[in-house]
């Protein structure tokens, strides 16, 4: 990459964050994306990969020179420096690809390469927990071998050891994390929104935001009415749903988004919103006004995996590399630069001694009584997933 | 002989890569999308096909809250278009002198920024705290809680300027056409200029007026865009549900069996205007008197 591109990175990190960016994608990926529609179409049967429990785990191999990781886009040090020291200490040239712009769109490109044990080459793909799980049922990512990942087994923090979907992370690690909670703006609320009640404050009518992402809107909605998203049954999420659907119709919520709310909540548009972490701690950077809370209920929490697909030509490597995120010295360096939660045991202690406020921040660093508060969303099933992605769809007006 | 076959044979070989290009890239794409639109099943399960003709029903009965919207949305920026195109493209025809090159250039150089980026400045400028805004709540037009952005107003606002040139340009196309000794016989024959206007040079342009309604109809009714950036949850259009059906719920079946009723009832709309308006003036000859 030219110091010119990077320089763009650059620039645009400043405005457009991760998921915004994946967001206003969509809309110009379009033409793109019929494409990826079309390699969609085929034919599928079931999947290439066992994923049962006792499946076979990735043989030992040699290391190879080379390795395709997949990711999203600025999710990694604008230098690359992991990369180059991963290639440093095992001789393996990493072709690093910010191909995944939305979870979506992605399993639309990969869908009949995957179910035919092909995975495009790919050694490491990145998807988040619902789209991990997805992959897992329909037999399209590899199990890992253990033994191959120590750093991962040891220092993966507690909290993310055992998820519904994957419950002894034997196909999926996480990359990193994040909450999706309350922004919202100190100068132009009432008084603190603690509760996700006050985004259905009539006084807030036309000021409200919330997020396109099913998961992110549902789950903390749901939370807020005594349910427990963990374990909630689909006629109380549906019930959520409806919720949410009332709020839109009556126009106290004023458009549900992806990462533009970062623009909205920041001219005023917008003044008590569901969000993400991450963003927050930039935006509270750059304006001390606007705010991130975990509301009372709970806050969701999500993580976007490492998963090895079928068919992957490297799968040895990509254990190699997985695990080498895990060390708490090369995981320093991406936390640092992007400000999501860090998955990873140890890290803490580093960026405190290089920056304390990095270290001391509840969005990146989260304790135990922060963590205690926050909730996974259940994996649901497919036929329950379809009816619920419908009828969030048919609320938020498509 | 052998000559004659050759010069027989000639138009159609020339037709050849037309009708490729149309055969490749717009029949088989299209006849691919109609068997897609029959098709049963989900994701996780497969596509099948199996003659699903309910999926037509389902996505017409589900979605005709979105089709009105965007066939009304698309109706009056056609008309606001209109309204400021015509005059637009009639002062630059008949009182442009030499300024006509640099206003029709005007006109144009808007289109040299992506669509994408000109619809999100329209977000700024009707942001609740920009200046539209506040100029209209301080004159007393808008209420003090009211707004612009995310309402139908900036759904329509937005599509009638991003269409605008595309009624203009073939408006002054054929008004540029009309030979000024019309109007100079129309005048000398005692007519008041609104006559002259009303009987000469309206009928004169009515080519270009259906030309530009047609070019700024269609496209409007299946636009996203706008609806996306410049709308809320109670705005959202036809387009918008196609591309959430197409990469969110990868429920492609119903996204083509939506595309199909866009276009038969886009292709409704263009007969019925065709017929009001004529199909001479929709082939572009003028009306020839007996």
């Amino acid at each position: 990459m030219t110091d010119l591109e990077r320089e763009f990175e650059r620039t645009i990190r400043e405005e457009i964050s991760r998921r915004r960016l994946l967001r206003r994608g969509a809309a110009g990926a379009l033409s793109f994306s019929a494409l990826a529609y079309l390699a969609a179409c085929g034919s599928e049967t079931g999947g290439g990969a066992d994923t049962s429990p006792e499946a076979k785990a990735i043989p030992k191999g040699k290391v190879s020179d080379s390795l395709y990781f997949a990711n999203w886009p600025l999710y990694i040090e604008e230098d690359r420096g992991t990369l180059k020291d991963f290639e440093k200490e095992y001789g393996t040239k990493v072709k690093y690809v910010e191909e995944i712009n939305d979870n979506n769109e992605f399993f639309g490109k990969v869908r009949q390469q995957y179910a035919q044990g092909d995975s495009g080459g790919r050694d490491i793909h990145v998807v988040t927990d619902w789209m991990a799980g997805r992959m897992i049922r329909l037999g399209y990512v590899q199990k890992f071998d253990k033994s191959q990942l120590p750093n991962a087994t040891q220092n993966l923090i507690p909290r993310l050891e055992s998820p519904p979907f994957d419950k002894n992370r034997d196909f999926s690690m996480p990359w990193q994390s994040g909450f999706t909670g309350i922004v919202y703006r100190k100068d132009e609320v009432k008084r603190e929104p603690k509760s996700v009640d006050d985004l259905f404050d009539p006084d807030y009518k036309g000021k409200v935001t919330m997020l396109t992402e099913m998961r992110d809107t549902v789950s903390v909605v749901a939370a807020s009415m005594g349910f427990d998203p963990e374990t909630a049954s689909l006629d109380e999420f549906m019930q959520a749903v409806d919720k949410i659907g009332e709020a839109a119709e009556s126009g106290q919520i004023r458009a549900f988004t992806g990462n533009e709310y970062t623009k909205d909540i920041t001219k005023g548009d917008s003044v008590v919103i569901i969000g993400w972490s991450g963003d927050a701690v930039q935006l509270e950077a750059d304006n001390p006004n606007i705010k991130f809370v975990a509301p009372e209920s709970g806050v969701h929490l999500w993580t976007d995996n490492m998963q090895i697909p079928v068919g992957a030509p490297h799968a040895f490597t990509a254990e190699k590399m997985i695990d080498f995120v895990y060390r708490p010295e090369v995981q320093a360096d991406i936390t640092e630069y992007v400000n999501y939660i860090c998955p990873v045991e140890g890290v803490q202690e580093i960026l405190t001694m290089r920056d304390p406020s990095i270290g001391q921040n509840q969005l990146i660093f989260p304790d135990e009584q922060t963590l205690s508060n926050a909730f996974i969303m259940r994996q649901v099933k497919p036929d329950e997933e379809r009816e619920l992605d419908e009828a969030f769809q048919q609320v938020i007006g498509a | 002989m052998a000559a004659r076959i050759r010069k027989a044979g000639l138009p159609y070989l020339l037709l050849l890569p037309g009708l490729g290009w149309l055969a490749i890239f717009f029949a088989i794409p299209l006849g691919y999308m109609l068997f897609e639109s029959l098709k049963q099943g989900t994701v996780d399960t497969g596509f099948v096909f199996n003659w699903e003709f309910s999926n037509y029903a389902n996505a017409i009965s589900a979605f005709s809250k979105q089709f009105v919207r965007s066939f009304e949305y698309a109706g009056l920026a056609t008309l606001f278009a209109l309204v400021i195109g015509y005059p637009l493209a009639y002062v630059i025809a008949f009182r442009g002198g030499r300024w006509r090159n640099a206003l029709l250039l005007a006109v144009i150089v808007p289109f040299f920024v992506t669509y994408l980026i000109r619809t999100l400045s329209w977000e700024t400028i009707l942001s609740d705290t920009g200046l539209v805004s506040d100029t209209l709540r301080s004159i007393g037009i808008m209420a003090d809680d009211g707004r612009l952005l995310d309402t139908t107003v900036s759904v329509v606002a937005g599509i009638t300027y991003n269409f605008l040139p595309f009624m203009i340009l073939p408006l002054y196309a054929s008004l540029e056409r009309i030979d000024p000794r019309m109007l100079e016989a129309g005048y000398d024959l005692y007519g008041r200029r609104r006559d002259v206007f009303l009987h000469i040079t309206l009928p004169l342009s009515m080519p270009g007026v259906v030309a530009g309604t047609l070019l700024t109809f269609i496209p409007a009714a299946g636009d996203f865009i706008n609806a996306e950036l410049l709308g809320g949850p109670n705005q959202t259009m036809i387009g918008n549900v196609i591309q959430s059906r197409y990469l969110e719920l990868a429920d492609y079946p119903t996204a083509a069996a939506l595309s199909f009723i866009l276009m038969a009832l886009m292709l409704a709309v263009v007969v019925i205007w065709a017929r009001i308006a004529g199909t001479e003036a929709l082939l572009g000859t003028e009306r020839r008197e007996r």
